[in-house]
């Protein structure tokens, strides 16, 4: 599979602040990307420099093989959905839809409809009295029915209940599995979309901790827990990234390559051994990256592991 | 190019608001002013002249400035881009500018006609606009909508670029440009040569060169401003 967009070395300082730092790295062609990363990790930062509405301090940034910045070609291509997308005060859901489909080549008036249904979009108001959770559904039909061949959607969710989140997902997918585009999810509710994520992309403090096949990341990272000394000679093969004590028991996250070798390892040295959940792992990688233990009870130090 | 004029669609989306503020604004404006003097029933020889007509002109140059503080993110967030919406906005300026100008063209001749609608008031057709040309008296109501248009697009675009600071820092350089002009044209004893220069100054150039002139350098600097502007 081609690469949609390749970043190298990718650099963005703010005035004394360093939003992204030396990032690198390509998006697959008709796959669901999730930008993961805390706040002010430099995601958002990263996708407005993608679909040029932000400039580069340096490096290279290459969207359908071209540079985006004034590149109508490629800017008609790209559908970028934030959260803090602002509307002029005058126009009501209908005008947004209006205008949108004006400007999407690839606009589904009729699916855009049936997503106003699905999210009871008041048609007739004006955006500036929509409330927070209408305002991400109308970024979301947006988003969808723009069905754009590169889609980036920046924390489209904010004040949606839970049932309209799973609408999104449960809408994203279908549309994604009938319409194949390359889609770039950014969010920190991790747990709810680690079965829609293909790849993940971890940023933290402007650095790239993670670029890989979320189902190889899922084998890559465990957690181990039972006897102290049985934990310690099992993390020796890996990377502890994080480990809580109670006694004489620790429970460890662990990053390494672990194949079905290492489960019969984990039983023969009277281990329980499960695979971290995708939440787990960034925030595990996170925190062991920034150096700070975290997690309640972790008596002992935390493993600095050699990066 | 097909871009700009979709940008200049996407202004037409709320058309009832891009028509209807300016022209309800000064019909409002018109019909206040002739029941006024019509209620005055001053003798023959009073022909009151109003700066009603000011308010299409100010609804434009607001228009403009919210073009570039509303509409601008909302158009790169569609994924326009800088070039296409300014080209975009040029355009439907230039028209809206170009239409509203014959318009109010056909009205002054209409006040004419009809001795200032019957109640000797002159409202669309100014004094100073008073040139037999028709070319130029066209130009003389389409090249003010021009200018505040741009002058509002350049007010904002420094606003939107750098900030708060950046529309301070302008205004003091407006200020202290204009204030040490004055004082050494008061010290070098110029103000009668400046006098002269403007009297000498034919009238189509007052109303049509000269302001076609700083809305052109006006529209250059703009658009090298909104090439590096963020949303």
């Amino acid at each position: 599979m081609s690469a949609v967009a390749t970043v190298t070395n990718l650099t963005k300082r703010y005035r004394g602040v360093t939003a992204l730092d030396g990032v690198s790295f390509a998006l697959t062609e008709n796959r669901i990307h999730g930008l993961l990363g805390r706040n002010g990790a430099g995601k958002t930062t990263l996708m407005q420099i993608l679909t040029a509405q932000n400039f580069a301090t340096s490096g290279e940034v290459s969207v359908f093989g071209e540079h985006p910045y004034e590149n109508e070609q490629v800017l008609s291509r790209i559908s970028f959905i934030k959260e803090s997308q602002t509307y002029p005060s005058s126009l009501r859901v209908t005008h947004v839809l209006r205008a949108a489909r004006l400007v999407y080549p690839n606009w589904d008036e009729e699916y855009a409809q049936r997503l106003v249904d699905v999210f009871q979009l008041p048609g007739g108001r004006n955006v500036r009295k929509l409330s927070r959770g209408m305002l991400s559904a109308l970024g979301i039909v947006v988003g969808l029915a723009s069905r754009a061949p590169l889609t980036f959607f920046d924390e489209p969710y904010l004040g949606l209940d839970a049932v309209a989140r799973q609408l999104f997902y449960d809408h994203l997918l279908a549309d994604y599995t009938e319409h194949p585009r390359t889609i770039v999810l950014s969010t920190h509710l991790i747990d709810e979309v680690s079965d829609l994520i293909e790849h993940v992309l971890l940023i933290d403090q402007g650095r790239l901790l993670l670029d890989i096949e979320a189902e190889a990341l899922r084998g890559q990272v465990v957690t181990v827990s039972g006897p102290v000394a049985a934990v310690d000679e099992f993390t020796r093969t890996g990377t502890e990234l994080h480990r809580a004590s109670l006694g004489g028991t620790a429970r460890a996250t662990v990053r390494g390559d672990f194949g079905p070798a290492a489960h019969d390892r984990a039983r023969s040295l009277g281990l329980g051994l499960e695979p971290s959940s995708l939440q787990d792992i960034v925030v595990r990688l996170t925190t062991s990256n920034n150096g700070h233990a975290a997690g309640a009870g972790s008596a002992t130090a935390n493993k600095e592991a050699a990066r | 190019m097909n871009r700009a004029l979709t940008v200049a669609r996407l202004q037409f989306v709320v058309w009832r608001a891009v028509i209807g503020w300016p022209w309800g604004i000064l019909a409002l404006s018109f019909l206040i002013n002739l029941a006024l003097f019509s209620a005055m029933q001053e003798n023959e020889d009073f022909e009151p002249t109003t700066g009603g007509l000011m308010s299409i002109y100010i609804v434009m140059l607001i228009a403009s400035i919210s073009a570039i503080l509303q509409d601008f993110p909302f158009a790169l967030g569609l994924g326009v881009s800088r070039r296409s919406f300014y080209l975009g906005n040029v355009l439907q300026f230039t028209v809206q500018a170009l239409v509203y100008a014959a318009v109010l063209y056909l009205l002054a001749g209409v006040e004419e006609a009809t001795d200032g609608w019957g109640a000797n008031l002159r409202f669309f057709g100014l004094p100073f606009l008073v040139v037999e040309n028709p070319v130029l008296r066209f130009l003389g109501f389409a090249i003010p909508f021009l200018l505040l248009g741009f002058i509002g697009i350049a007010i904002a675009l420094v606003a939107k670029r750098w900030g708060a600071n950046g529309l301070l820092t302008l205004s003091a350089v407006v200020l202290a440009g204009i204030g040490g002009l004055a004082v050494l044209a008061t010290w070098r004893g110029w103000w009668s040569a400046i006098g002269d220069w403007f009297a000498d100054q034919p009238g189509w150039a007052l109303l049509v060169g000269w302001p076609a002139l700083v809305t052109l350098v006006l529209a250059a600097v703009s658009y090298l401003v909104i090439r590096r502007a963020t949303p």
